[in-house]
C-alpha cells in the first residue's frame, strides 16, 4: 500500500524528466519541427535612416550669401546659436565663420540682412514678431 | 589645386579702368612668381556698408576673385602693395582649402528644435 503511493507521488515528478528524455533519445531530428520557428534572416524593417543636420555634405562658402544670410537675423544681423540653427558643431562653427569672413572682407553687411534675402524661407526655429 | 584666393574689391569705374586695375593686380602676383589659375567676376553691386579708402567713401564696388598658387611669404609683401594702389578698395588674401572629403559627415544630429507651431 505504501509503496504504491509512493510510486503515485513520484509519477509526477519523473513524468516530465521522462518526456524530456524520450526527446532526446530520439533517432534524427524532424526538420520541419526545428526550423518552423527561427527568424526569417531579413534587414531590419524599423530602421531609421541615418539623420543628419541641414548641411549635412553642403559646403559653406563665404561667397554664398545667401545661404549665409538665412542664418541671421533679419533685423539686426546678427548669427543664430546652435539652438536656433539645428546645425551640428562643425557646420555651426563652419557657418560663423563664413559669415564673419564676410563681414570682415565686405562682402555681407553686419548690422542688417540683405534686402534681396528677406523673402527666404525660414529655415531656423526662430519666430519673427511682425 | 588652389592654394590661395585673392578676394578684390575694385572701385567702382568703366570697364577699361577696371580692366587696367585687373592687370596690374595680376602682374603684380606674377612678379611674385605666382601661378594665375583663375579670374572670376563676382559682379559690381552695392557695398554692405560704406568703406573709406584713399581719401575717398566708396558705396559701390566691383567684386573679383582671383585663385593662384604661390609661396606663402609673398602674401604680406602683395597685401602691402595692393593697399597702396588706389582703385583697389577691399584687398583679402585666403588660403583655399583643397576639395579633399572629410570622412563621415555629422553623425545622428542634434534634435531639431520645436518649430515655431508652438503658440504662447
Amino acid at each position: 500500500m505504501l509503496a504504491l503511493r509512493g510510486v503515485t507521488k513520484l509519477k509526477p515528478l519523473l513524468a516530465p524528466r521522462g518526456t524530456m528524455n524520450l526527446r532526446s533519445l530520439s533517432g534524427a531530428p524532424n526538420p520541419t519541427q526545428q526550423n518552423d520557428d527561427l527568424p526569417i534572416k531579413m534587414e531590419n524593417p524599423f530602421k531609421q535612416r541615418p539623420k543628419g543636420c541641414l548641411l549635412c555634405n553642403i559646403t559653406v562658402d563665404y561667397k554664398n550669401l545667401q545661404l549665409l544670410s538665412q542664418f541671421i537675423s533679419p533685423h539686426t544681423g546678427r548669427i543664430y546659436g546652435r539652438h536656433i540653427t539645428g546645425l551640428c558643431g562643425k557646420k555651426q562653427r563652419e557657418v560663423s565663420k563664413a559669415i564673419k569672413k564676410g563681414h570682415s572682407m565686405g562682402f555681407m553687411s553686419v548690422t542688417h540682412k540683405h534686402p534681396q534675402f528677406m523673402k527666404d524661407p525660414n529655415i531656423c526655429a526662430v519666430r519673427h514678431f511682425e | 589645386m588652389p592654394r590661395y584666393e585673392l578676394a578684390l574689391i575694385v572701385k567702382a569705374m568703366q570697364r577699361a579702368d577696371t580692366a587696367a586695375a585687373l592687370r596690374r593686380t595680376v602682374e603684380a602676383l606674377l612678379e611674385r612668381g605666382a601661378v594665375v589659375r583663375d579670374v572670376e567676376n563676382l559682379g559690381e553691386r552695392l557695398l554692405p556698408y560704406r568703406v573709406s579708402k584713399h581719401s575717398a567713401l566708396h558705396t559701390r564696388g566691383a567684386y573679383f576673385t582671383v585663385d593662384f598658387y604661390a609661396a606663402p611669404d609673398i602674401a604680406t609683401d602683395l597685401l602691402d602693395h595692393l593697399g597702396r594702389d588706389v582703385d583697389v578698395v577691399r584687398p583679402t588674401v585666403l588660403k583655399k582649402e583643397s576639395a579633399a572629403p572629410r570622412g563621415p559627415c555629422c553623425g545622428p544630429g542634434p534634435s531639431r528644435p520645436q518649430g515655431t507651431g508652438t503658440g504662447t
